[in-house]
Parts: structure tokens; sequence; C-alpha cells
């Protein structure tokens, strides 16, 4: 039987609490096993982003508390939760977010380098993950000069360099074309299959929700419904 | 990889980086030649002071100050004279008699201080042959010949070979009157002691105050090294034990004054320059993380805790302080040493700056603490000024700062 990775229990977020509260999510039960390929959907506004942010520890809970791999992260001191996300948690933003004045190699060799990987060990792996990827040809290439699909693949393998459980995912197919977003699933579920790692996504594009083998649809804050499904 | 990161960073932007570089530059300049310039005034004022006026050790009687009587001598002049003369590490030393008087010229008279030298010593010693501008430094031989200044001739309305009348008290009281002629006019670099000053030969003035020929006033010396200031002093106290010995700084506490006031100046020059370096600074690293809020958000996400942010905004500012400075002071430390020795004219305010006691050629100069100052406080600058920017950037959520557009 699969282990739960991640728990979040209860959980709620308010904005603006004491001027004008804004329920962006309101009492949330969410458990996701290890391995899973999750697709969290909704409108706009639904609160899928701060759903997944609070998951990934980036915002705080108003309530509830969220728990990964055994560890309740809401409880955690802010040094602490940054030192947690470094080893445990991948993560993919829409707008692909590299370090600009680094080149490809080193964008994804920065987590290992804040991990202390010795040198020879890191270019190894650095130079595995951009081949999984299809980016050996690139990896002196700086940000500006990779197209977005590329620049979303160094993202992908930068959030793979710290060998995380998991991965979270906000819109990262939002701002690619259709091949390129194609090829960025394709590698995205063949890691999930082949290495186990749980991919969590926030989407609104139909190509990532077809991929998942689960789906959670939130409406106004709330989960609307989860259901299971074969991939096509 | 932060340094990397960091020096990276400042150059994503490199017209704006190039100014806050430009602006320490010019600033660094500025600070070094505003402090080089007024130093270089008030070292020659400094200079001219010890060297034609004061001299490094002077030496009375310990009664002929207060008195201002020349009664009060130091005996023995000539044997004292030759021991200080068999002394290497003096350069030049003079006996002076000295006494205060009235000259009276056909239509005014005034208050002066007559000096009876000994012309020849002091070539060497006040330099005053260099700064005759009419006649000649006592070439005739003629024991009642005078030197005085260009400002006191015009105020008594007196030229080259005109007479004049001293008028002064001789060592028993009484008071005595001599006729002289003006023999050279010099003009020195401080007019207001050209107003003052008036020169004659030792011997007859020796012989109108009824005093020795070994007796003296006052003993001058010039050091070859400053440094041995304090040595040659008790040196002295064995040469003329019952003298008052004392340096320029005693004889004049007001140059000793100008140099304290100067350090303190250093200071709030440097401050003021820096302080408005602070500010620019400070705006153009507030402004550069504020336009990457998402991506120091994406590197909290990513595991970059805010000790190490708040280093790596830090160290850019200190990159950029570390380039402008250096660049900055050797631009400074150039311009001063090529200043120093064509010096800078300013002829057309001589007159001024004469009456000030300042010369119209100021030859710009700073020691080499002053530049150690200076490169400390623009260290202490640019760490400071990456405070407030690291700081706000410490300030983010990086949930908040992805979502930033």
């Amino acid at each position: 039987m699969a282990q739960t990775i991640i728990d979040a229990h209860n959980v709620s977020k308010t904005f603006n609490p004491k001027t004008v509260p804004v329920h962006a999510v309101q009492n949330v039960h969410v458990h996701i096993e290890e391995g899973e390929f999750v697709a969290l959907v909704g409108p706009s506004g639904s609160g899928k982003s701060t759903l997944l942010n609070m998951m990934g520890g980036l915002d705080e809970p108003t309530a509830g508390s969220v728990i990964i791999d055994g560890v309740e992260i809401t409880e955690l001191s802010e040094n602490k939760l940054i030192d947690f996300r470094l080893h445990n948690i991948g993560f993919v933003f829409q707008s692909f977010n590299l370090i600009p004045v680094l080149t490809a190699k080193e964008n994804v060799g920065f987590v290992l380098q804040l991990q202390h990987m010795p040198k020879a060990e890191r270019e190894k792996r650095v130079l595995t993950l951009l081949e999984e990827v299809g980016l050996e040809d690139k990896i002196n290439s700086k940000p500006g000069e990779l197209s977005g699909g590329q620049q979303q693949r160094v993202a992908v393998a930068r959030a793979l360099a710290s060998k995380p459980k998991i991965i979270l995912a906000d819109e990262p197919t939002a701002n690619l074309d259709s091949k390129s977003a194609a090829n960025l699933l394709d590698i995205m579920a063949k890691l999930n299959k082949e290495e186990k790692i749980t991919f969590l996504f926030s989407t609104h594009d139909q190509r990532v929700i077809k991929k998942a083998r689960r789906v959670i649809t939130l409406v106004d804050g709330k989960v609307a419904s989860d259901v299971q499904q074969i991939p096509s | 990889m932060l340094f990397q990161i960091a020096w990276r960073n400042i150059w994503r932007n490199k017209a704006r980086s190039l100014v806050v570089i430009s602006s320490i530059i010019i600033g660094v300049w500025a600070g070094i030649f505003i402090l080089s310039f007024s130093w270089g005034m008030y070292k020659n004022n400094i200079d001219e002071s010890v060297y034609i006026q004061l001299s490094h050790i002077q030496i009375h009687h310990p009664t002929f100050k207060e008195e201002n009587d020349s009664k009060y001598t130091i005996t023995n002049t000539d044997e004292k004279m030759k021991q200080f003369q068999a002394d290497n590490r003096i350069a030049s030393v003079s006996s002076r008699v000295i006494s205060p008087g009235m000259i009276t010229s056909p239509t005014t008279a005034s208050g002066v201080k007559i000096y009876g030298i000994n012309p020849s010593s002091e070539v060497t010693q006040i330099r005053l042959n260099e700064y005759v501008s009419q006649g000649a430094y006592f070439d005739s031989g003629k024991e009642n010949e005078m030197l005085i200044g260009e400002k006191l001739a015009k105020k008594l309305k007196v030229k080259l070979k005109s007479k004049v009348v001293l008028t002064f008290t001789n060592t028993k009281s009484e008071i005595i009157s001599a006729a002289f002629r003006i023999g050279g006019i010099y003009r020195s670099k401080n007019i207001s002691l050209d107003e003052v000053n008036v020169y004659v030969q030792q011997k007859h003035l020796q012989e109108l105050l009824e005093l020795k020929p070994s007796e003296s006033n006052e003993i001058a010396i010039l050091v070859k090294d400053e440094k041995e200031l304090d040595t040659i002093k008790n040196f002295s106290v064995g040469v003329v034990p019952n003298g008052k010995i004392e340096d320029w700084k005693e004889l004049s506490p007001e140059l000793e004054m100008i140099i304290e006031s100067f350090n303190l100046y250093t200071y709030i020059i440097s401050g003021i320059i820096l302080l408005a370096l602070t500010f620019g600074i400070i705006n153009t690293m507030l402004m550069s993380v504020l336009e990457r809020i998402r991506e120091l958000g994406m590197l909290m996400a990513i595991g970059l805790n805010k000790r190490k942010i708040f280093i790596m905004i830090m160290l850019e500012t200190f990159y950029i302080t570390l380039i402008g400075t250096p660049i900055g002071l050797l631009t400074g430390w150039l311009t001063v040493t090529i200043l120093g020795r064509t010096g800078i004219n300013l002829s057309m305010f001589s007159e001024g700056l004469a009456s000030y006691g300042f010369s119209s050629m100021i030859y710009p100069a700073l020691d080499h603490d002053k530049y150690v100052i200076i490169v400390g406080m623009c260290i202490i600058t640019g760490i400071l000024s990456a405070i407030y920017p690291a700081y706000k950037a410490l300030q983010l959520n990086p949930s908040e700062a992805i979502r930033k557009i």
C-alpha cells in the first residue's frame, strides 16, 4: 500500500483577515499518496495556486495543518521550512523563474550547491538531469538564449536536482506552445513512472488534466470533486 | 555560487551599475582633490611659517617673550652656535637680536619688530634673500642698511634708498633713535608679517642696544628631519640649560590647530560626499531589488535562506563599491601627484590669499593615512548602503513575490 506523502488537513487560507477578508481556501482535506500524478483544477480564483503554495510551504495556512512525508511543515520555523523545501520539494513555476545570470547547467546545479554536494558529483548529476530533459546541447546557454519550452525543461531539471519526493508545478504549461507542453508532460510522466516522484499540478490546461491519474477540482476554495482517471 | 551570482547581477543592467560606479569614482576623486587642495594650502602656510618665520625650534631667555625686552639674552651665543652647527641632524642655525620699536618716515610712523640678523646665516634659515623684490640683500656692507617689507614701505611711503628712523629702548631702558637707509624691499608670502618685520645688521643693533657681541635674544634652529625634533630639543637643553626651548607647534599653537582642524575637516568633507553617495547607492540597489522580487521569491522557494539572500544583496553593493573606490582612489592619487608637482596657479587671487598668509601657488598634497581613511569610509558606506535594500529583500514572502508581475 502506498504511503501518504501530502496530508493537507482542514486547511484554510484567508487573505486580508482584518480588512476585506478573502477566503481563498476553506476547510480543505487532501491526501496525496507517494507516486501520484495529480492535477489540481478549477476556475481562476478557485484557490488552486494558494492550496499548492500551502502544500509546498510557501504560504502559511490561516487554519489547519500540512504534513509532508510525516513532517508537519506548518509547525516549522522559517529557516527550517526553507531547508525542508530544499531537500524535499521541487518547484516548477508558470513563468519558468530561472536565474537569468546563470547558465542551464548552473541553474540546475544551484540547488545542489545549496545542499553542499561535491563538485564532481554535482556536475555528473546536472549533466544526467539535462540529458533526461533533452537539453544536453544547451548546458552553457543562459535562460535568455533558450525558448520557453527549453527554459521550462531546465526548471524541471532544477526541480529534480535534489531528488525530491514531490514536485509542485503551478501552471507549468501555461506559457508553452503545444509541442513544448507535450514534450514537458512526457518527461514528467516518465519521471513519475520510473522514479516514483509525486507530481502535483495546478492547471487549466486540458493536456495536463488528460495526463493526470487523479483530478481534484476546486471551486470557491473548496474541493468540488476528487476523481481517479485513466490518463490518455 | 553566491559570489558569482552577485557579481553577474551587477552587470545585468550595465548602464545603471556604471552610473553608480562612476558616481563613486567621482565622489572619491572629489573628496581626495578637495582634501589635498586644502591640505596643500594649509601645508604651504605651515611651511612658510616654519621656514620663513619660526624655524623648527627657537631658544630664548625664559623672560624674553613675556617682557618683550631685548635685555633678556642668551649669553655666549657663538659657542652655543658652534655646538649646534656641529650636530649633523641640524640643517641650519642662526642667532637674532630682537627689539620692538617704531619706524618713522618723513610722512608717517609704524610699530615694528626689529630683527638684528646675521645676513649670511639667514640665507639658509629664513631665506629672506629669495624674497627681495627691490634693491639687494645686505650687499652694501654699510652697517645702517635695512630691509623692509613691501607693504610697510607702501604704508610709510618710502622707496629704496629712503632714509627712515628706528626708535626703540636699549638694555639700559634709554630711548634710542637711529637712522637707517632702505637697502632692500622684500615681499614674502605672508603680507601681514611684511608689514611688521624689519631686518638690520645684527652687529649694529647689538651696539645700539648695548648688548655684548656674544649676546642674542633668539637662537633659531632648522632640523633636517622633523622626526628628530624631540631629540634635538633634548639636545638643546644640554647646550642652553637655562633657555626656554620651544618647537614650532608650541611657538604657534594656531598651526597645530590647523592640523587638528584639518583632520576633522577630512571626516566632515568625506562624510558629506559619502552621505550623498549613500543615497545614490541605496536608490539604485533598491530599484535592483524591487525589479527582481519574483526572482528573489523563487530563490527563497527553491531553498535559498534569507541569510544568503541578505549576503547576496550586500555583496552586489560591496562589489560596486569595490570597483568604484580603487578607480576613484587611483584617479585622485594621480591628480594629486601631478598637481602636486606642477602646482595650481591662483595668482589672480594672490592679494587676497597673501593677506591670509597663503601662497598663490597651491601644491595639493595628502598624507597616506588620509587615503586610508577615505577607503575605509567608502567601504563602510558601501556596507551601510546595502543594508536597507537587503533588508527590503528579507521582507518578501516567497509566494507573494513569485506572483509579482
